[in-house]
């Protein structure tokens, strides 16, 4: 049982936040705010977009908590409604674009935080990825998804998840690479069995 | 055999290689050690921290939950930590903010000790809003004693003393009757007044049967 700095377990405070409790809205996000960040900014791959999808997954959930029965773990549950709101975003900003035209490639910088060499690589090469890609390696190899979980969340197969996924690995290892300064792309010369 | 592709090797960090796949890097060195790049890069990938949102990020969402409806400020109730406080100890506290506008006078004059002015007979604003104060200290010391009060009803505090929680009722009685002294009339105050009474009788048959124990 967890309990807050409001000492409230965690049943608790969802019952409060879901009657419009501002502290335990807070105390809510607090507790989980770095992890819907995480996964929307991954997904989002720009700073910026990221807040605003973090923001409308925040709503979303609050929004949803009168309906959360506690099935699942509610950090479960908050982590799919931010995965959603971060894919129907993306999707809707995609349509607009199309709409609107051609529009210059944002590449997202790498997070601002303090972190090591490594994991701002890591982050640069995943923003790089191609959108399909990029969503799927976060999904199955960040977050922990299955490639039916993915299938279901993407609306594609789960061979589609699979051939995104292992396409995308491969990008990144030669991105790494490259990052790295000692660029040897493994698959230059064709390689195949 | 040809080296394995980068993406038939993504493949095998995940899944068994077909007998020919094995063969093949059993033998050759530069794939194993692609294929153990691409396992610590998917190690990695699982590894990731979490991330911190821009500050002021709370603000912005605070702001926007508010223009939808979906926060509401806590109560004073919750503020003093007795969201879980019984209605009818809440009519209690509500009667007693109320009285600590308009019924001070009647409050100070159940305690002749105390040298609380009447707020009703303030006509300087600065010594009105004084005396709400210093009646608001009262209010919150009061609050702070049903509080006590609750951890015996909830069973959290099953030892503590009965004669602390009959005089806790005594006052929370004594208040009450000042509210009443106020509004003789009111059905709703009367009430409240017969659940305290009630209460603290309970109480105080508590302490009689304890005491009847001791001996």
């Amino acid at each position: 049982m967890i309990n807050d700095s409001m000492g409230m377990t965690e049943r608790q405070l969802i019952g409060l936040a879901a009657d419009g409790d501002a502290r335990a809205i807070r105390s809510l996000y607090d507790r989980y705010a770095p992890r819907v960040y995480a996964v929307v900014r991954r997904i989002a791959g720009d700073d910026d977009l990221a807040q605003d999808y973090a923001q409308e997954a925040w709503i979303r959930a609050i929004r949803a908590l009168p309906t959360f029965r506690g099935d699942a773990r509610f950090s479960t549950w908050l982590h799919r409604i931010a995965v959603n709101a971060a894919l129907q975003a993306l999707r809707k900003a995609e349509t607009r674009k199309k709409r609107e035209g051609p529009a210059p490639v944002d590449v997202a910088i790498a997070p601002t935080h303090q972190d090591s060499l490594l994991q701002k690589q890591l982050e640069k090469a995943l923003d790089g990825l191609p959108e399909g890609m990029r969503r799927v390696i976060i999904l199955h190899d960040v977050e922990g998804y299955t490639h039916e979980e993915i299938g279901d969340v993407l609306g594609v197969t789960a061979g589609t998840s699979k051939s995104q996924l292992f396409k995308a690995r491969a990008k990144m290892r030669v991105t790494l690479a490259g990052l790295a300064g000692a660029v040897q792309e493994h698959g230059a010369e064709a390689w195949t069995i | 055999m040809d080296h394995l592709t980068s993406e038939y090797l993504a493949r095998l960090v995940d899944e068994a290689p077909t007998p020919d796949e094995a063969r093949h890097l059993a033998e050759c060195e530069a794939c194993t050690a692609e294929l153990d790049g691409l396992r610590e890069q998917t190690r990695s990938l699982g590894s990731l921290p979490e991330l911190m949102p821009p500050v002021g990020d709370w603000a912005v969402l605070e702001a926007q939950l508010r223009s939808e409806g979906l926060v509401r400020d806590p109560s004073l109730f919750q503020r003093l930590g007795l969201a879980q406080t019984p209605q009818w100890m809440k009519a209690a506290a509500a009667i007693m903010l109320f009285l600590s506008g308009t019924g001070t006078g009647a409050l100070v004059a159940s305690n002749p000790s105390s040298s609380l002015p009447d707020v009703a007979q303030l006509t300087e604003v600065e010594d009105a809003a004084s005396a709400v104060r210093v009646a608001e200290q009262g209010y919150v010391t009061a609050v702070a004693r049903y509080r006590e009060l609750l951890a015996e009803d909830g069973g959290e505090n099953a030892d503590a003393d009965p004669i602390s929680r009959f005089a806790a009722l005594e006052h929370l009685v004594m208040v009450s009757q000042a509210a009443v002294r106020q509004a003789p009339s009111d059905p709703f105050l009367n009430g409240f007044l017969a659940s305290a009474m009630a209460e603290r009788d309970a109480a105080l048959r508590m302490v009689s049967a304890n005491r009847d124990n001791w001996f």
